[in-house]
């Protein structure tokens, strides 16, 4: 029996054609050996029969990958990749570059910054269980190259404790990131004098879902503070701290008393320039290009 | 000018690699005993072989025997970085990168007034301006760029090397240990207690106008004078100064960067002497070392990464 499937090219707007597909239809219904030549376009045609039948291509089928995390699709470079303004030779600096990559292919160093709550796993030779687990806020990141560092900080049985971490460590495990979000500040070593509610973070707290793309929550928490005395100034212009609630805590007379200490010229000082944007696309290219490893770049 | 340069430069990289070369300079003609390479070599050769296939060879190369002392490097200090071991112990390494390392003279034992022959090698390569005659006469008979820093080497005679011969950072293996020279930062004018480590006077407690002085210069009437070389305020650094016994961790074949343990003198893109240490406690570790030094022309096919045993290599899968 000849396949009664027409090529889509010749079907032009033509109900006529339909008709005639219908009549055959009803003929070859009677002979159940042939409902196997139907094909399904055809069954489809006969059922819209309004214009020209549009080509409607099978459903993909979508694979989940539930075990590992979906892949960050922000344009992220961690700040330790960004060499510091200093008369080095750039081949130095693209030696240790080689290094992290290397490293970053075999542990997953998520994007994460001041603010985030992260989960560190380190092998401990000294822990029953082989690997030391410690969750807390991310304080302060320091250092650039395979030196590269970040505090974490929580309360534990009342005992504030900060550990620094060393990301290229072989020591690291894993590293991950239970709640993505960035704070007012680039550095929250304020949180020492801040009441111990706003550092402490469950151990068993469970990763919350966070968006990959678009711009990282800024989280406009803004945090009370133990009395005065602080183990720094905080309240001093050099800090530049967005995250306190001075109101609460100090008078105006002494924020005035603060000001003192404001240098309105740093903004404008050329010496401090560094313009990283073109070294930032460079080696932007270079970590992507080189590193496809376990999760995300 | 430029063009100059780049011509005088290309003449050098001819030499290198063997290509087909014009000699061409401003002025005096270049009188080198180098011959002009007229023929295209298929493999990087960097010295003239022929020389080394004859039979009264004047410079044969021997196999190392304890007691020999062979070059060094000159290299130059870029920065340091951490380094972990395989037990996860944390060290940290100052990179020195070997640039156009040459040998450019050899000085026999009567020539040198020693007990030991010398070999004057040059680190990085410099402009030919601004440079007296006298010092690029030099690098002319040696066929060889005028370079930065020229240092001797005492060299057992059985590891001399022809002038000429470019040094590479694979002449040192992981497990070696090194000792480094180089120029101290200069700190100036400074006082005694920087300069000496002396411990002062108190802050408070009814010192008039005494913190940071050196105190009393030695005892009394009976040599009623201050003895030569006591320690007093001064110019501090820019002088040379050697650390001993570093480990070489790791070396680039690549970049030709060796990883040498801890801290080095001299500030960064610095000039520094690499060579054996003569530490007795570590001659054992410098045995059966790559002698006279590492030709790159040879069969040996070295990785471009040279890893010391203990040290932890970051393409490893978590190790430990």
């Amino acid at each position: 029996m000849f396949l009664v499937h027409t090529p889509l090219s010749n079907m032009a707007a033509c109900t006529s054609r339909v008709r005639e597909m219908m009549g055959l239809l009803r003929i070859l219904r009677h002979f159940p050996q042939n409902e196997r030549l139907l094909s399904t376009s055809i069954l489809r045609h006969a059922a819209a029969s309004d214009g020209p039948p549009k080509f409607t291509p099978p459903t993909k089928p979508v694979i989940i990958d539930k075990t590992q995390k979906e892949a960050s699709l922000r344009r992220f470079l961690s700040p330790e990749f960004i060499p510091p303004r200093q008369r080095t030779n750039p081949v130095k600096f693209s030696v240790e570059r080689k290094d992290m990559i290397q490293r970053r292919k075999v542990l997953n160093i998520p994007e994460f910054y001041v603010g985030s709550i992260l989960a560190v796993a380190m092998t401990d030779p000294h822990v029953n269980g082989n690997l030391n687990r410690f969750v807390g806020i991310c304080i302060q990141r320091s250092g650039k190259g395979l030196g590269a560092t970040f505090i974490l900080r929580n309360v534990v049985d009342g005992q504030g404790v900060e550990i620094c971490y060393e990301l290229y460590n072989p020591r690291m495990r894993k590293i991950e990131v239970l709640k993505l979000e960035k704070r007012l500040d680039d550095n929250l070593m304020y949180l020492r004098d801040a009441l111990p509610e706003y550092s402490s973070f469950n151990f068993d707290m469970q990763p919350v879902h966070y968006e990959i793309t678009g711009d990282v929550p800024v989280s406009p928490l803004k945090v009370k503070m133990k009395p005065k005395p602080w183990s720094k100034r905080w309240e001093r212009p050099k800090f530049n701290i967005k995250g306190i609630r001075f109101d609460l805590c100090l008078t105006l007379e002494m924020m005035e008393h603060a000001q003192k200490w404001a240098e309105p010229w740093r903004p404008y000082d050329m010496l401090k320039e560094y313009d990283t944007f073109s070294l930032e696309e460079q080696i932007f290219k270079e970590v992507q290009g080189k590193s496809q490893n376990v999760n995300s770049p | 000018m430029t063009a100059l340069t780049c011509r005088f430069i290309k003449l050098a990289d001819g030499l290198l690699r063997g290509a087909p070369v014009t000699v061409c300079r401003a002025g005096a003609a270049l009188q080198s005993r180098a011959p002009v390479i007229q023929c295209i070599r298929t493999h990087r050769t960097n010295t003239w072989w022929d020389e080394h296939l004859t039979e009264d060879n004047p410079w044969p190369r021997h196999e190392w025997v304890e007691g020999s002392r062979r070059v060094g490097l000159v290299a130059v200090k870029l920065g340091m970085m951490p380094v972990w071991t395989k037990s996860g112990e944390r060290h940290v390494v100052t990179m020195l990168q070997v640039q156009d390392c040459h040998v450019v003279k050899h000085l026999s034992k009567e020539e040198y007034e020693g007990h030991t022959a010398a070999l004057i090698v040059g680190g990085k390569n410099v402009s030919p301006f601004h440079r007296p005659e006298g010092y690029l006469e030099v690098f002319r008979n040696a066929g060889v760029p005028p370079k930065q820093k020229l240092t001797t080497f005492c060299v057992s005679d059985n590891a001399i090397i022809k002038p000429g011969t470019p040094l590479y950072a694979a002449h040192f293996r992981p497990g070696q240990y090194v000792d480094v020279t180089a120029k101290t930062i200069g700190k100036g004018f400074q006082g005694v207690m920087k300069r000496w480590g002396f411990k002062g006077q108190p802050a408070s407690h009814g010192q008039t106008k005494t913190h940071r002085r050196p105190g009393s210069l030695g005892p009394g009437g009976d040599p009623a004078k201050v003895f030569k070389g006591k320690k007093m305020p001064g110019r501090m650094g820019n002088i040379y100064d050697t650390t001993h016994g570093l480990k070489v961790w790791r070396v680039n074949t690549k970049y030709n960067i060796l990883y040498v343990n801890g801290s080095v003198p001299g500030h960064r893109n610095c000039l520094v002497k690499v060579r054996d240490s003569i530490l007795p406690t570590r001659l054992e570790n410098n045995k059966n070392p790559p002698f006279p030094t590492f030709f790159a022309d040879g069969d040996e096919e070295i990785p471009e990464d040279l890893y010391d045993q203990d040290m932890f290599q970051f393409g490893e899968p978590m190790a430990e």
